[in-house]
């Protein structure tokens, strides 16, 4: 759901709500969502936690920085302005590799760079789950609510 | 009434009216008995939480998912003020998670309302997001029909 603050406004029809977007992301969310939060999580942690990790270095943070700003990139152009050697660019370039966050290619000796979407899809799927996860708990905590409130008005009235 | 949700500068928040009065739905986050009753997704078969409830203390939830077998984390409470606030941290999911919950005195003619405004922070890629989504409307796109799918795996 998600993410992708900015300054950008949207107006959708979603069924019978709506869902607009001012500096950040407003939703509401109307229907029966059925929850899989925790069975993703459960299931198959490491594709969410390997993006979290690769995202928790600042270096590779401006990798993919730098990636979505310049577009494909050769290696040895991401190790210049990081002043760090080019194994280590490697490196970084491996973990960001493994959680899906850049592609790369060859042509002839050269390694290109350039960012994918697939990583960050898991990582925004994971904060959608968080909101999903919430509502479906809230949604019962309204019922218990209710409930509590019920059997305390008619201890009320019994008196 | 459902929660409005938002979602930018790395936080999660979710805004929710319960029609109960407030000390009744902070109960339901203070005592452990109350909050299994609805702690966890829809899947969620069974909750066994383990609450120090206090500035400090430590609390471990165990839950059984159906289709998902056994779920458990841990957490710590880092600021309670009782009835207005708790703000925990917990190891759910990919990192660990800060929740701030604030709890809102609404009156009305009515009766008692409770306005919870959760907020959720942690999420280390929203300039990531930023740089990536800008000018594109592919994520709002993915957005809608995951939304519209209701179908979130």
């Amino acid at each position: 759901v998600v993410s992708i603050a900015g300054n950008i406004e949207r107006c959708t029809a979603l069924g019978t709500g709506s869902q607009y977007l001012t500096n950040g992301l407003t939703i509401f969310l109307t229907s029966e969502i059925p929850c899989h939060t925790l069975n993703a999580v459960v299931n198959k942690p490491e594709k969410v936690t390997a993006v979290f990790a690769a995202l928790a270095d600042p270096t590779r943070r401006r990798i993919v920085q730098h990636l979505s700003e310049q577009g494909e990139s050769r290696v040895t152009a991401l190790a210049k302005p990081f002043r760090i050697s080019l194994p280590a660019v490697s490196r970084h370039l491996r973990v960001l590799e493994n959680a899906r966050l850049i592609k790369r290619r060859r042509q002839g000796r050269e390694h290109l760079i350039r960012s994918d979407v697939a990583g960050l899809e898991e990582a925004r799927k994971w904060i959608a789950q968080c909101a999903v996860g919430w509502e479906s708990g809230f949604d019962t905590l309204d019922e218990l609510l209710k409930d509590a409130q019920r059997s305390h008005n008619e201890r009320e009235k019994a008196r | 009434m459902k929660s409005e949700i938002k979602v930018g500068d790395n936080r999660l928040q979710m805004t929710r009216v319960f029609d109960a009065p407030r000390h009744l739905v902070f109960s339901f986050w203070k005592e452990a008995d109350r909050l299994q009753q609805w702690w966890g997704c829809k899947e969620t078969s069974k909750v066994e939480c383990a609450m120090d409830f206090r500035v400090g203390g430590s609390f471990t939830c165990v839950m059984q998912i159906t289709g998902a077998g056994e779920f458990s984390y841990k957490g710590q409470y880092d600021q309670i003020v009782e009835p207005e606030m708790i703000a925990f941290h917990a190891d759910f999911g990919p990192t660990t998670t800060r929740v701030v919950v604030e709890f809102i005195d609404l009156q009305s003619d009515q009766g008692s309302q409770t306005k919870v405004v959760l907020t959720q922070v942690g999420f280390p890629t929203q300039d990531i997001f930023n740089g990536v989504s800008q000018g594109t409307q592919e994520a709002f796109d993915k957005l809608d029909s995951l939304l519209a799918s209701q179908v979130l795996v």
